[in-house]
């Protein structure tokens, strides 16, 4: 947790970590604990439910390293099997390779277990819809379903599905994304590069990416040893082992990423630990140049995202949090690119899925092509101050909560309420928005403003009016 | 019965896709990892078609306790239990439904002995499973599943060790196998080659699938009988699709029955390698009592079952024993069903008498046993059998394991199955009128009630 510039006593950031839900069953797939909520059982009626869905259509399969990732990976394997999928086994493979294998390869669908930027004892599957995005929503409310009524339609024994395996799925990837890409440029650049990929499924792959685009690759925690080096969420904290080298060793830019590979975060050749929520707007800055169109995010993403888009004259639509909804809203909007403040990108042209590979050349494009520094790219963007915060309190009463703040209006004067994902609150120079969390018993405030007394006054005032109502 | 569940002294037991799932696997899987402590598991399957996805459950499940699956892939039987011991595993978990058709799939459980679960550990594990609280072990402690390089190497070479293999060689038996499409179509010519014969096999390419009824019973043969025939060889081995069964043909082509493999069997080991007693199970041919009162040891009877048979061979410490149905055992090797360890005692019978296969048939003696079944409800089966117990209670009766009763030259057996919900009616005489009339005899008995 981030340590609070105002200690607010029991809810206090610095020294309340709210204990993690050990189940979380949703339209993507499904998260939980290993040694408690994440059991093989609950993993092989998901992936049942899965293929019943599918009706026998076969299905990808990638993990990525951690421990139980290889035991969910059997569980999953066994699922699909029963109902009667044949299984294209990827193996370690970050999800993005995965999301983008899938159409590739006329696959129905695939699952993808991965403890992603989740930390060491929490794993999930996620569930992999046919064009190769996470599952739409209400689509993944089918597949809930038909869990919950364990309704599942079980292959006869010589219909189960058989299991092949699929090997160099790399080269298609990296050849597709080389062909996106200025690699001339990047290649006469010859950047030095340090990767992070804090040991997950991406370490594998760094390798051939380095080759792809003829960097000097300095890797770190590229083991895919299931050891969990670091936080897995890409953010400044997290980034100090890379900045820490590159103080020693020059390099022209560092990036951690989280062990799905769905998620990067930057530091620049001075070492400067850039926020996650940059990843995005560096990204549209460069893209939205080439060609403009409209930029789907999340409600709670720095107002960056909107002056870069604005600088370019594209269109921001905003969606729910969490990749679903933000592919959902990049299909509905034919969308140019789309992403979270969390260090999430997706170009639909060259994969829907969140593709840190992706981000990585795409910024190490923009340096290229526009001759810039990593440390210049983040000085172009209008810079603003995010404030995250959180006060304990069951879900229930979180929404509860949050509806009340909805009705008042003192704390919020002028400010403009959308309520499309939790509540926000749109200021001139900021916007504030509170949501209860999806897997801890927590409301989660980010504010964010020009100044940070301005941001931090804010949260300040939601934070106590919130614990008064929890 | 086609939703049929079976959870018993020989494992779990259902129909792939029906009865028998993998979210079942995973849970006896787990409970099997909480049973038995942590440590390594073997983890071994038939060529089934839905062995790999049940073998997916068990490693799942396995790995949640925080056991490590030691993955043998398609290994008979036998060798699976030969490897827990070898190994020093904390048990083993057999993916076979052995002799039943193809749609049925098994777990069956091995202790750290290398011995399927006796009745009293049966009884404790499934006791764990009926809780359903199984040991869950954190992140950093779940473990990889090893592949096993050359899981046959050890098996093999113990009984390789065993027989006479230079007096064998020098023999240069044609054999015939019938691999039932099982795990003998990946084992059992590498195998019979190191013991210098020239091999020819039916039923050798795994499908998933059996091409003939899986039991190696006399009428399910004629594919191996017309292979002997043609390629004019010295004796046909059939084994059925886990490898712990063997059923003989001689060299004319004709099956000679499964229990003259137990009988040649134990007159090999006693002639050849050790004198001692003599365990079968009570619905054994006493074709296998004359060869070995012949020899001068004594016979004792176990119940039906495998694990029942074996442990009255530990607890006698036999010499040799087996189930009627060609499961030869031979402690000295691994005491369990081996069809592995079966071939190399008959081909070392065969090379060291010089005899053909219809000669020693001859050799022994010759009874006619009549097996019949009745598909019947369990509480029904109660009253019959204490019928039958009254019908004959002034013959020589056991009552180990239904009612077994002795007529000197003549036998009748009566019991309930662990696999089925039959009652199983045998009966053995010196001629088959006699033996018919005694199946007759009891099933009048039973019409009456």
């Amino acid at each position: 947790m981030v340590p609070s510039p105002f200690p607010l006593h029991r809810n206090c950031a610095a020294c309340y970590r709210p204990p993690m839900r050990t189940l979380r069953l949703a339209s993507f797939g499904v998260q939980g604990s290993i040694g408690d909520g994440l059991t093989p059982d609950i993993v092989i009626d998901f992936a049942a439910a899965f293929g019943t869905f599918l009706e026998r259509a076969p299905v990808l399969v990638g993990r990525d390293t951690r421990q139980s990732s290889r035991m969910l990976h059997s569980a999953v394997l066994s699922g699909l099997m029963s109902t009667g999928c044949n299984v294209i086994d990827l193996g370690v493979c970050p999800t993005p390779m995965l999301q983008f294998c899938v159409p590739e390869h006329g696959a129905a669908g695939a699952i993808s277990i991965s403890g992603g930027h989740s930390p060491m004892g929490i794993n999930a599957i996620q569930l992999i819809g046919g064009r190769g995005a996470y599952i739409e929503p209400v689509v993944g409310e089918t597949v809930l379903d038909i869990y919950h009524a364990r309704d599942f339609s079980y292959a006869p024994w010589n219909q189960i599905g058989k299991v092949s395996r699929l090997q160099d799925f790399s080269r298609t990837y990296f050849d597709r994304l080389a062909a996106l890409l200025d690699v001339d440029a990047i290649r006469k650049a010859a950047f030095t590069v340090v990767i992070d990929p804090v040991n997950g499924a991406g370490s594998p792959y760094i390798r051939p990416f380095a080759e792809c685009l003829g960097l000097r690759l300095i890797p770190v925690n590229d083991v895919a040893s299931g050891h969990v080096a670091r936080d897995p969420e890409p953010r400044p904290r997290n980034a100090r082992q890379v900045a820490a080298l590159m103080q020693h060793i020059p390099a022209d830019i560092g990036m951690i990423s989280s062990s799905d590979m769905g998620r990067l975060s930057v530091v620049s050749e001075i070492g400067e630990t850039a926020s996650e929520e940059y990843t995005l707007p560096i990204i549209a800055n460069h893209v939205l140049a080439k060609r403009t169109g409209v930029v789907v995010t999340n409600c709670c993403t720095t107002r960056t995202v909107d002056e870069v888009a604005k600088r370019h004259r594209a269109t921001v639509v905003k969606a729910r949090v969490g990749q679903a909804f933000i592919s959902s809203a990049l299909a509905d909007e034919n969308g140019v690119l789309g992403g979270e403040g969390n260090g999430s990108v997706a170009l639909p042209e060259f994969n829907r899925g969140f593709d840190a590979f992706l981000m990585m050349g795409l910024i190490l494009e923009a340096m290229a092509v526009r001759r810039a520094t990593a440390s210049a790219l983040i000085a172009d963007l209008p810079r603003y101050h995010i404030v995250k915060q959180q006060v304990a309190g069951e879900t229930h009463r979180g929404y509860r909560a949050l509806e009340r703040m909805a009705e008042s209006t003192e704390w919020r004067e002028d400010g403009t309420l959308s309520n499309l994902d939790g509540l926000r609150v749109d200021w001139p120079d900021g916007w504030l928005h509170l949501r209860a969390s999806q897997t801890a018993p927590i409301v989660r405030i980010i504010s964010e403003a020009e100044t940070i007394p301005v941001a931090e006054a804010r949260a300040l005032t939601a934070a106590r009016l919130l614990e008064h109502l929890l | 019965m086609k939703d049929y569940l079976k959870v018993g002294i020989s494992g779990v037991r259902g129909i792939a896709g029906e009865t028998f799932t993998p979210q079942l696997a995973s849970a006896f899987a787990r409970a099997f990892g909480s049973y038995g402590g942590r440590g390594s598991v073997l983890v071994g399957r038939d060529t089934r078609a839905s062995g790999e996805m049940f073998e997916h459950a068990v490693i799942a499940g396995l790995q949640s306790t925080g056991c490590q699956p030691i993955l043998a892939g398609i290994v008979p039987t036998p060798t699976l239990l030969f490897l827990t011991r070898q190994l020093a595993a904390r048990g083993g978990i057999a993916i076979t439904a052995s002799h039943n058709p193809a749609p049925w799939n098994a777990l069956k459980f091995i202790d750290d002995t290398g011995l399927f679960l006796s009745l009293a550990r049966a009884g404790e594990f499934y006791d764990v499973y009926h809780q359903g609280e199984f040991k869950l072990v954190p992140e950093n402690e779940i473990p990889g599943a090893t592949v096993l390089a050359d899981p046959m190497a050890g098996h093999i070479a113990t009984i390789l060790n065993y027989v006479d293999t230079d007096a064998i060689r020098r023999a240069h038996v044609r054999v015939a196998v019938d691999c039932c499409n099982g795990v003998g179509a990946l084992h059992t010519r590498p195998f019979l080659e190191k013991l210098g014969c020239e091999v020819f096999t039916c039923g050798d390419r795994i499908t998933g699938d059996f091409e003939r009824d899986p039991e190696p019973a006399p009428e399910n043969l004629a594919t191996l009988s017309a292979l002997v025939r043609d390629h004019r060889c010295a004796i046909g081995f059939a084994q059925d699709p886990d490898g712990d069964r063997l059923a003989l043909v001689n060299e004319d082509g004709v099956p000679i029955g499964e229990d003259l493999t137990v009988a040649f069997a134990v007159r090999q080991v006693l002639d050849h390698h050790v004198r001692g007693p003599v365990v079968v199970h009570l619905s054994t041919s006493r074709c296998v009592r004359a060869v070995a009162e012949a020899r001068g040891v004594a016979v004792h009877l176990s119940r039906i079952g495998e694990i029942n048979v074996t442990e009255k061979i530990l607890a006698i410490g036999a010499a040799v024993g087996g189930e009627g149905n060609g499961g030869i055992i031979v402690p000295a090797i691994h005491p369990c069903r081996d069809s592995f360890a079966g071939m190399a005692i008959v081909l070392e019978l065969l090379a060291t008498t010089k005899k053909s296969v219809s000669a020693l048939r001859a050799e022994t003696p010759s009874y006619f046993m009549v097996k019949d079944k009745l598909t019947i409800r369990s509480e029904a089966a109660v009253g019959i059998l204490r019928a039958i117990r009254r019908r004959y209670e002034k013959e020589e009766l056991t009552l180990i394991d239904g009612v077994h009763v002795d007529f000197g030259d003549r036998w009748l057996h009566v019991r309930m199955s662990n696999t089925e919900p039959v009652l199983r009616l045998t009966a053995e005489a010196p001629d088959e009128a006699r033996a018919r009339a005694l199946v007759n005899d009891v099933r009048a008995e039973i019409a009456k009630m």
